[in-house]
């Protein structure tokens, strides 16, 4: 039986010990540094370790930390020859990336990363129908994921750029993978964003266009301004056959308008979701499962994916400070 | 009020002219068009007068005409129509080059007649609503817009059995100045300089030709960022990417996002969706107001007090520099300066 230990007891250390729930997969325990970690374990009816604990009792280690602890974590449990799965973004930096991508394939390990956004049906649906060649060639992509700025996380890591990377790298990095996913090899980006020219601005909203080596062109939007507790995303793809439209709040299947009486009813952070009877985190931690016992021999996202997703987003983040374009091959 | 119009090439002659046989104080003198087929099958369609040439409408000396020719016969249509003393509305874009677009602000200038670019999202009733509201404040400082002017490829605009009308221009490079950047962007550039009280400071484009390759020449599909000189940058989709079977013509959308909130437009949004077995597909029935109708009261109005209309000739000028530093960007690959 596959034992799992998770690092991380936040929304996605939570959502993915949900997933692991899903699987045969033996959750053995948690590693934390929240104050309400020892809640979640107990939830699971597991305990709460030290990271070298955690390694000692399990197979597969799942890295939901913050983005800055990513690689070292990485680097660890790869030494010690465990499998990993690990949330995005890969790594803070681009070197930090490529040495745990290369470390895992020497280490002779799986290194999964959580591109949830390829296991969103109506993401998945379109890449389906894109690869069957029903629209063509693809000409234009436009991906929308913004959301309100996220609430003060344990020791306010994702509204600080040296460990999040920001908006850029925690939130579009999504949309980054998937125009990839769709479009293929990205060449150059171009990004506007407010903090970009103001990193003291209160919130941040970018917007970034994207060359791919077949000729496609993306707008990608993301957003941490909106009012919560508003979450939108939007995908349109065109080609030269045929278009895909998802357009924000497009298929919405249920409408829920409550009187409510003042107070908080917001969430820290945004997730978005649809009413399933999978949710997607579940689907993608089961086709890790897969993975991870052989019976699926590829990942839906590779490691390497995730590390040329990281690119674009540096790419994208470098982008935004100096306002010139950045061809993909000066991120180094 | 005596309008003639000068040359039926581009499309929205039906659509101004409808609209102006519906005004009680015009009088539509008739149609000139250096397509004689194409001037007589509108005269005949809307039961108006058709003229010889252009110098013979002129002649008559009407106080205003509007121009629909390519859009590269601009400058020489503008510049007969000034020198005949007659107020101009002409087509967007204004030229397909800066040089023109100020040849043709220069000549109106010099004869003193009113000149207005075809701008008439300006008057569309939803895009005014979203004007008021930025003008109110409650907005605050705006970061930034993702705004999208589609449309299909312009082959699709002509009938097969309609090609005596002389349309395939549109993805002439010579005629039309270029594709979908030249097409697409003017609209929403117009409108985010209006709504900003701003100008455009920068501008970076891509373009492509995946859809139509092998059909025609020009770019189909372009994705351009404007930087505005207080800091609101605004990317624009002007790509023509909408199916032929797509159920409507294309569409004009724009989100702003700003210290206040989120601000979305779509400006076609106002249509019914209906279903019939004689079409087989889903089509959108429009209902919204006339946005062309707004526009021409609008040029009637200050050809009548002889002022300088709500889009002057130096809005159609700055949006075609905008069109030009596209292209330019699209050539080096970085950002162009402007202004």
């Amino acid at each position: 039986m596959l034992k799992v230990g998770i690092i991380g007891t936040g929304n996605m250390g939570k959502a993915h010990a949900r997933g692991w729930a899903h699987t045969p997969a033996q959750l053995v325990g948690f590693c934390s540094q929240d104050v309400r970690g020892g809640d979640v374990a107990a939830q699971y009816g597991v305990p709460l370790l030290e990271m070298d604990a955690l390694l000692d009792i399990c197979d597969a280690i799942d890295v939901c930390a913050p983005t800055h602890l990513h690689s070292q974590m990485v680097l660890r449990a790869a030494a010690e020859g465990k499998h990993i799965v690990c949330e995005k973004p890969l790594a803070r930096t681009h070197a930090q990336g490529v040495e745990v991508v290369e470390a895992c394939r020497k280490a002779g390990v799986w290194l999964l990363v959580a591109h949830v956004v390829r296991f969103f049906p109506e993401y998945w649906r379109a890449k389906q129908i894109v690869e069957a060649g029903e629209i063509g060639n693809v000409a234009v992509v436009r991906l929308t994921r913004a959301s309100f700025q996220p609430r003060p996380a344990a020791d306010n890591w994702f509204l600080d750029p040296e460990k999040s990377g920001g908006m850029i790298l925690d939130l579009m990095i999504h949309d980054f993978d998937y125009a990839r996913w769709i479009a293929g090899e990205v060449t150059s980006v171009f990004a506007r964003s407010v903090r970009g020219t103001d990193p003291a601005a209160p919130e941040d909203y970018c917007l970034a266009l994207l060359q791919h080596a077949s000729g496609a062109i993306s707008n990608i939007e993301g957003g941490w301004a909106y009012p919560p507790p508003l979450f939108r995303t939007a995908l349109e793809i065109a080609g030269d056959a045929g278009l895909i439209e998802h357009p924000a709040g497009g298929s919405t299947p249920i409408g829920v308008h409550l009187k409510h009486k003042g107070g908080d009813v917001g969430a820290d952070v945004g997730v978005p979701g649809s009413p399933l009877t999978e949710d997607p985190y579940t689907t993608e931690i089961k086709h890790f499962y897969d993975v991870l016992t052989g019976k699926l021999p590829t990942p839906r996202v590779t490691a390497e994916d995730a590390l040329a997703a990281l690119r674009i987003a540096l790419a994208a983040a470098q982008s935004a400070q100096t306002g010139r374009a950045v061809q993909i091959a000066e991120v180094v | 009020m005596r309008i003639g119009l000068m040359s039926f090439a581009h499309l929205h002659a039906e659509s101004y002219l409808n609209a102006l046989l519906h005004m009680p104080d015009v009088h539509i003198m008739g149609i000139a068009d250096d397509n004689m087929r194409r001037g007589g099958h509108f005269a005949t369609a809307f039961g108006v007068p058709l003229y010889d040439d252009y110098a013979e409408l002129l002649h008559d000396k009407p106080d205003a005409v509007i121009v629909c020719s390519e859009n590269a016969h601009h400058l020489p249509l503008v510049q007969m129509a000034a020198a005949a003393g007659a107020a101009v509305l002409c087509e967007k874009p204004l030229a397909t080059t800066v040089e023109d677009a100020y040849a043709i602000q220069d000549a109106c200038a010099k004869m003193s007649v009113p000149l207005m670019t075809a701008f008439p999202m300006r008057f569309s009733p939803p895009a005014v609503e979203v004007k008021k509201l930025v003008d109110s404040g409650a907005l605050g400082r705006i970061y930034g817009c993702n705004a999208t002017n589609q449309g299909s490829l312009p082959e699709f605009h002509q009938a097969e059995n309609l090609t005596f009308l002389g349309r395939s221009w549109f993805t002439d490079k010579a005629l039309a100045g270029g594709g979908a950047l030249t097409d697409h962007i003017v609209h929403l550039a117009d409108l985010l300089r209006w709504y900003l009280s701003d100008e455009v400071s920068e501008v970076y484009a891509v373009s492509n030709r995946v859809i139509g390759v092998g059909k025609v020449e020009v770019e189909t599909a372009g994705l351009v960022m404007l930087q505005f000189s207080r800091g609101t940058f605004a990317s624009i989709d002007c790509s023509w990417s909408k199916p032929a079977y797509y159920p409507t013509w294309g569409g004009l959308t724009l989100e702003l996002v700003a210290e206040g909130g989120l601000t979305t437009l779509d400006a076609f949004r106002q249509n019914i969706t209906v279903y019939s077995d004689r079409v087989g597909r889903p089509e959108y029935a429009a209902w919204g107001s006339d946005a062309n109708a707004g526009m021409l009261r609008e040029f009637i109005a200050a050809v009548r007090e002889q002022r300088t209309p709500a889009v002057s000739g130096e809005d159609g000028v700055r949006a075609v520099e905008i069109v030009a530093a596209a292209y330019a960007s699209v050539a080096s690959g970085q950002p162009v300066k402007l202004g």
